[in-house]
């Protein structure tokens, strides 16, 4: 997302309307992935920011990502720090729920997360791709182990509600008769001559042999149940040792059945930029950063401080706030310069004398919702009956992933999974529903997947991210369209105050965009401070 | 067999106003304004239009003054607030996304929210008021 759309966007948007009107949105996230909405991250590097003024001064808001990592380098830098939180705890979206813990969303329902010693689910981010520098190189300065985020798992399913009489289909087996059909297709065509305009002959013998083997094609370039195919799409009867050694192939699925099915829209998923191999997590939980980072800052992080005006005059900013949980009376702070992280819909609702155009920028962006259930099961079934080791399913049930623990492989005891991760409409039903009846909706509906669902269910947990205290939403949703009126005039230094945070970004919605727009502002605040010299 | 279904949603829910049912993506158009308000809107604005304040606020829709024009709500519902999302149909668009309310559901739940919780206003809101305002420019694109 966010890259813009073109000319030609009409077009391409009615490709997406009509993939989104039809398929699961899964299909509708790979196909604006595919089409470039998708960006890489532009962490340029370690931070160096020289020759900071002497005794200069900056009140960073917001102890997230962005906040924390500018707090990081500013303190590194030379400059006196300050940093208010409205949480309790540092992380903002890096987070979290662990037995134990409590979430109090707004309106007031509070949910005590009752998992096991050790089980979590992160109700916000949940993976690093290796190329999110930004993110990589904090995890490492900051002591956070990582582990593999395994993004594509070959027996995790597919599922469709409307196709194969509502069971699920093994990844591997969707996969591979869709090579493998497509494939043979191609090569018809080909020894029919229908390419010959397109593909020399000296070519089309490389075509035949490559399609043979991309989709596990037989001598006579047809895809049909064999011992090939098995070893793509897996057997009916696995290959073992001695006398119960043979084993016994599997059957293709017809290639109309599989069209129709409309399960080849996720195949890509883990084929797009920002999903490929290798991805990471924190060990422990995506939380853990946010944590380290917070042990690390912990002196300038005030707590439980809602920020209620900013100001700026000629000399400096001072920014008014008071106690979260008691609304006490109102505080303030001055520093020279002021990185506002706070997310736009909170931020839209503080006094903040700013230009018009700034002011316009902070109204323009809607958040998006999102809704993720964390479920614990009595056993980890998915593991012991289905021998499925993390990744995730896919379905078109409101659901819409299924994400299987990527940590505590073969455990005994209790295990907790994703039990959906939502958005759009989907999402914004189930945060009109109380944690309860999201949470009970969605072990009905993956019980249709899961038959173990409703035997093994303990208990879960459900976020809804419009409803969280602390964002009021789950992050920016920019367009073309807003993107080209309003972006430049939210990332730019106004006096002595500067926006960060991924909806300062390209990289909505990822942690990556926190990290580099919050090194991105600081770089240019420096500059500014420096050539003012403190005051 | 899809009308009977919707039908039994529309039953469900209304014997049971604070505990919606799930509405397929399908059937959302058939949603009528005190339903849209149970599927969607509580989810900020809180049942009973009781809004909500943490960082900032879900404004409150109960006896609300502001409600007093309809233009006022019903561009609110079509272009968003802040980080309030639209909920009208882009133009250009010759189909409605799922996400997207018709001109006359958005009219409904106006009325609905202006006509509810402690809200008294006599004027009502046609579908062909709601056509003539102006509507979101470019679809939103979706998470991660």
């Amino acid at each position: 997302m966010g890259n813009g759309e073109g000319s030609g966007s009409l077009s391409r948007r009615a490709l997406l309307q009509m993939i989104g009107s039809t398929a699961g949105s899964a299909a509708m996230y790979q196909a604006m992935s595919s089409l470039g909405f998708a960006a890489e991250s532009t962490y340029p590097g370690p931070t160096e920011l020289p020759g900071a003024p002497k005794g200069a001064s900056i009140l960073i808001l917001g102890a997230g990502m962005a906040g924390m990592t500018a707090a990081f380098e500013l303190r590194k830098a030379g400059y006196k720090v300050q940093v208010l939180e409205y949480n309790a705890r540092a992380g903002g979206r890096n987070w979290s729920l662990r037995g134990g813990d409590s979430y109090t969303e707004m309106g007031g329902l509070t949910q005590q997360c009752q998992f096991d010693k050790d089980l979590y689910i992160n109700p916000g981010p949940w993976r690093i791709p290796y190329h999110h520098r930004g993110m990589m190189h904090y995890a490492k300065l900051l002591g956070v182990p990582l582990e593999p985020f395994l993004q594509v798992n070959y027996n995790a399913y597919l599922h469709s509600s409307h196709a194969f009489g509502g069971e699920p289909q093994r990844f591997r087996e969707v996969k591979a008769d869709y090579h493998g059909h497509v494939a043979e297709l191609l090569a018809k065509a080909t020894r029919q001559n229908a390419l010959d305009a397109s593909v020399t002959k000296e070519d089309q013998e490389m075509l035949l042999e490559s399609l043979r083997q991309w989709g596990a094609l037989d001598g006579n370039y047809t895809y049909v149940a064999s011992d090939a195919v098995s070893e793509r799409r897996g057997y009916t009867k696995n290959p073992g040792g001695g006398l119960s050694a043979r084993p016994v192939p599997s059957k293709p699925v017809a290639l109309g059945d599989l069209l129709g099915s409309g399960l080849w829209e996720a195949l890509t998923n883990g084929d797009v930029f920002d999903m490929q191999t290798a991805l990471f997590q924190p060990v422990g939980g995506m939380g853990r950063i946010g944590e380290a980072f917070g042990r690390e800052l912990n002196p300038l992080i005030r707590y439980n401080s809602k920020v209620t005006e900013i100001h700026q005059d000629d000399t400096g900013v001072t920014v008014t706030f008071t106690d979260s949980r008691t609304a006490g009376p109102e505080q303030t702070l001055r520093a020279d310069w002021c990185l506002c992280t706070i997310p736009l819909p909170v931020l839209a609702q503080i006094p903040m004398n700013v230009s018009q155009s700034l002011t316009s920028a902070i109204c323009a962006v809607p958040y998006a919702a999102a809704v993720k259930v964390g479920l614990q099961f009595k056993r980890r079934f998915w593991e012991e009956d289905e021998h499925i080791f993390g990744g995730i399913t896919y379905t078109d049930l409101p659901i819409m992933n299924i994400g299987y623990p990527n940590t505590g492989f073969q455990s005994g005891g209790k295990g907790v999974l994703l039990g959906a991760y939502m958005w759009g409409m989907n999402a914004m039903q189930f945060t009109a529903m109380t944690p309860q009846e999201r949470v009970q909706k969605v072990v009905d509906y993956g019980s249709q997947i899961h038959p173990q669902y409703h035997k093994e269910f303990d208990n879960g947990v459900a976020v809804a991210w419009h409803r969280a205290p602390f964002t009021m939403g789950c992050f920016g949703m920019w367009t073309a369209d807003t993107r080209s009126k309003h972006y430049d005039d939210l990332c730019q230094i106004d006096g002595r105050i500067a926006l960060a945070g991924e909806h300062a970004s390209f990289l909505g919605g990822w942690q990556e965009g926190a990290v580099t727009s919050a090194l991105d502002a600081i770089g240019r605040l420096h500059t500014r401070a420096v050539a003012q010299g403190r005051a | 067999m899809k009308g009977i279904f919707v039908m039994l949603l529309i039953l469900a829910s209304s014997v049971q106003a604070d505990s919606p049912a799930f509405t397929s993506r399908a059937a959302i158009g058939s949603l009528n304004g005190e339903q849209i308000y149970d599927h969607i809107c509580q989810g900020c604005h809180m049942p009973g239009g009781a809004g909500a304040i943490a960082a900032g606020t879900y404004p409150k829709l109960a006896a609300n003054k502001k409600l007093v024009s309809w233009q006022f709500v019903a561009l609110t519902v079509l272009n968003g607030r802040n980080g309030m999302p639209p909920f009208g149909q882009p133009v250009h668009h010759e189909q409605s996304r799922a996400t997207h309310l018709t001109d006359a559901q958005i009219a409904d739940v106006v009325n609905y929210v202006r006509s509810h919780f402690d809200n008294n206003f006599k004027t009502t809101v046609t579908s062909k008021q709601v056509t003539g305002l102006p509507h979101p420019t470019a679809e939103l694109m979706g998470p991660q």
